[in-house]
């Protein structure tokens, strides 16, 4: 637990805020540039842009497997350990497809098999995007009446908006695409997110005392809050790359980026509003 | 611990009511050994279970139109200029049984005499329903046990994708299951029981929807077309057989794949006009109220043999073998176990004390246990909504830490009266964030992104049992663990 060297009320809220304001513009650009070339912030998996991915278990190396299915568009082969390897395929019309599933049948029997259709993969496109914005607005709708007062329920809404951007950027750096699992991974943070935000708000705002003692107490709370959280997923994180089980490692993966930036972004970018906002009113 | 203090905690209702769930839980997930093999009620989606899944994209479209005329000559209007069938779903919708591009549909409408108001593919959720129930019905002839067909229905009420699961099934067999049609007969009585081939499904054309007879009249039944050869035959088939002078001793019989599906007498008035000539259009009543409701829309599905009323073409597809099925269920044992661990290591380290981490640990759990409960009603478990699973896990330990800091205040048990105002605002923070959580999830619960339904409903399911059940029970059982 690294971060409970840290003293929430050393700095200025101007100083908190600082670090990741820097982070978020950074994240922003990286998301812009990845739309320009991509047409998305996060390069798409085949989930969104079509093509057949494969999980197989075999002692053979990828250049045999490369050199296996040279007559498919193969894009790429990834090695886990046990002998794990997971293959993606770029589109292809039915008649390869077919194909393709039979000659994998015949050299691999066990392997597992998913195929997404060009425009299916623009269909659930258009969905995720949807799902991600009515999310967005939901979430910041309920923040807005639970605290029927404008700085605090922004400052929830910025931090958790600067959570979902910093992981999408995080998750460019470490390579992993968008898919339906990591979209389910940043809605999740979504929820995640706000509960620590929730937490010191409630605090600070609702409760008698001094601003210090108080924003100590949200932090003491708010970490272990986030720590458990993250254990929990580390482990599944672990399993998983061990494992081999791609849909959970992708999901574990992306929580554990917004995890950690969450922590940054409710006790420096919310504290720090929370801290400037009482402060300005006279707060004691 | 003493009895005394059990039953102390045991008597707030929230506890009992926590506990009665577990039981109940308990008993809908039912573990036991089968055959020396472990088994629960527990279903499991196709990550975790050998089979096939097929997602498949309705061609047809579902157009609002706007127009002077009468809708039902409008429809048939564009019925004639599209050689589709099309059908008018209320008075400002139609449904086009066959892929039409937009540019192309809007020409299409304005020779119609009317204007595209709205366009979208896919098919009525009316029609969506037939497709499945016309699906189920092969799975079913076909004794595929277990068989799961799923239309997704959009939030404007269009279906655009239909998604079937095959458990035990390889992907060549699943495609060939869907895309295969059974062998259609009508055979006219002899003498006796004799019958003789009419003709076959080939000479159908085109086969109605359920309706009545004629307008006001209870009497249901499909109407269907017959090319000119088939009607032919059955028109010299009915003289042949002394059919049209004798209807009522010389039955005609539908028959699917040699099994007879429908039984009747030309009706005297056809049997007259057959005399004459040749009849195409022909119709087939199976009687009045539900019941014939019923049997037109089986018959129906016979008439078309098994064939879809909307092509559909395969948008997606993906297999599971069973040896890796079995390995992921195993894998997601122990990444919950890990997990599990870690997270009990975690607030140890916090709070150094058994008396807050056990009863901790213990209601994070049951309510995983609630949770796995109501999913054998209605979810069936796959990697995603595993992945869900564990996530509960750790907000679940979150939102009790919540609890415990609030009420601890300063490491002591404070009054009642105190305890209760606390209480009720670690509550507060909780519903909140379990608001935020339960909207976050909402649209992927409801939209067609169908592999992430089971993660958002896990996780809405475990947002509610969490602060409706166990976050409340909690609450009592470590204020009565702490007061001494």
């Amino acid at each position: 637990m690294g971060f409970v060297g840290y003293n929430v009320n050393r700095y200025t809220p101007r100083q908190m805020m600082v670090v990741p304001a820097v982070i978020l513009l950074l994240s922003l650009a990286l998301l812009g540039f990845n739309m320009a070339s991509f047409g998305m912030p996060v390069r798409p998996g085949i989930d969104f842009s079509g093509g057949t991915a494969v999980t197989l278990f075999t002692p053979d190396s990828a250049e045999q497997i490369r050199a296996s299915f040279s007559a498919y568009p193969l894009l790429s082969v990834g090695e886990g350990v046990n002998n794990g390897k997971y293959l993606k395929f770029g589109p292809m019309d039915d008649a390869s497809l077919q194909a393709l599933a039979t000659d994998i049948g015949g050299r691999y029997p066990d392997a597992k098999i998913d195929q997404i259709g060009a425009s299916f993969g623009e269909t659930l496109q258009q969905q995720a995007l949807i799902a991600l914005i009515i999310s967005f607005v939901g979430m910041t709708i309920v923040v807005f009446i639970a605290f029927r007062s404008f700085v605090p329920a922004g400052a929830v809404v910025l931090s958790a908006f600067a959570d979902i951007a910093m992981t999408a950027a995080g998750m460019s750096l470490v390579g992993i695409e968008l898919s339906l699992a990591t979209v389910a991974g940043l809605l999740m943070l979504i929820g995640y997110s706000v509960d620590s935000d929730i937490l010191l708000t409630m605090r600070v705002l609702k409760r008698q005392g001094k601003l210090e003692e108080k924003l100590a107490g949200a932090f003491r709370t708010g970490i272990i809050m986030t720590t458990t959280t993250i254990v929990a997923v580390a482990a599944m994180w672990v399993v998983a790359l061990v494992g081999q089980i791609t849909v959970v490692w992708e999901i574990a993966t992306v929580l554990l980026i917004g995890l950690f930036v969450d922590m940054m972004n409710t006790w420096l970018t919310n504290a720090g509003i929370i801290k400037w906002y009482v402060q300005k009113r006279g707060g004691k | 611990m003493s009895m005394e203090k059990i039953k102390t905690i045991v008597s707030h209702w929230q506890v009992a009511l926590m506990l009665i769930l577990v039981v109940l839980a308990a008993i809908a997930i039912a573990p036991r050994f089968e055959d020396g093999k472990f088994t629960t009620n527990l279903q499991y989606g196709l990550d975790l279970q050998e089979g096939t899944w097929l997602q498949m994209e309705f061609k047809a479209v579902v157009a609002g139109f706007e127009t002077d005329k009468d809708p039902g000559d409008f429809a048939k209007a564009i019925q004639n200029q599209t050689d589709a069938e099309v059908y008018v779903l209320d008075k400002n919708k139609i449904e086009i049984r066959k892929y039409i591009p937009r540019e192309d549909l809007e020409t299409v409408f304005n020779t119609a005499g009317g204007r595209l108001t709205s366009y979208e593919q896919g098919v009525s959720k009316q029609t969506a329903e037939d497709v499945k129930r016309i699906l189920e019905n092969k799975l079913n002839a076909l004794g595929t046990k277990d068989a799961r067909v799923n239309p997704l229905v959009g939030l404007s009420g269009v279906s655009h994708y239909i998604r079937v699961e095959l458990a035990g099934v390889s992907m060549a067999q699943a495609k060939e299951i869907v895309g295969r049609q059974g062998k259609f007969e009508i055979r006219i009585h002899t003498t006796g029981n004799e019958t003789e081939n009419v003709l076959y499904g080939d000479s159908i054309t085109t086969v109605g929807v359920p309706s009545h007879d004629s307008p006001g009249s209870p009497v249901w039944g499909v109407s269907f077309t017959l090319n000119q050869d088939g009607a032919e035959k059955l028109q010299k088939a009915a003289i042949r057989t002394g059919a049209v002078s004798k209807p009522d001793a010389h039955y005609l019989d539908m028959l699917l794949d040699g099994k007879v599906v429908y039984s009747a007498p030309l009706s005297p008035d056809l049997a007259a006009k057959l005399a004459q000539e040749p009849i195409r259009q022909l119709y087939a009543s199976t009687g009045t109220g539900d019941a014939g409701l019923r049997d037109a829309k089986n018959l129906e599905i016979h008439l078309r043999a098994g064939a879809l009323p909307v092509d559909v073409v395969v948008a997606g597809s993906g297999f599971v073998p069973a040896e890796l099925s079995d390995y992921f269920k195993l894998m997601c044992v122990v990444a919950f176990i890990a997990a599990a661990i870690a997270v009990g290591i975690v607030i140890f380290l916090r709070y150094r004390e058994p008396a807050i981490v056990l009863p901790m640990m213990a209601t994070n759990l049951t309510e995983i246990v609630i949770l796995l409960g109501i999913a054998t009603f209605i979810q069936q478990l796959d990697l995603a909504s595993i992945a869900a699973l564990i996530a509960v896990l750790g907000t679940g330990v979150d939102q009790l830490v919540i609890i415990t800091d609030e009420i601890l205040h300063e490491g002591k048990v404070p009054s009642p009266t105190l305890y209760t105002k606390r209480l009720s605002r670690a509550l507060g923070i909780i519903l909140v964030s379990a608001a935020t959580v339960i909207i976050a999830m909402v649209p992927l619960a409801l939209m067609d992104l169908s592999s992430l339904r089971g993660f958002a409903i896990i996780t809405m399911i475990g947002v509610i049992i969490g602060v409706a059940v166990t976050r409340p029970a909690y609450g009592e059982i470590i204020k009565e663990i702490l007061s001494k």
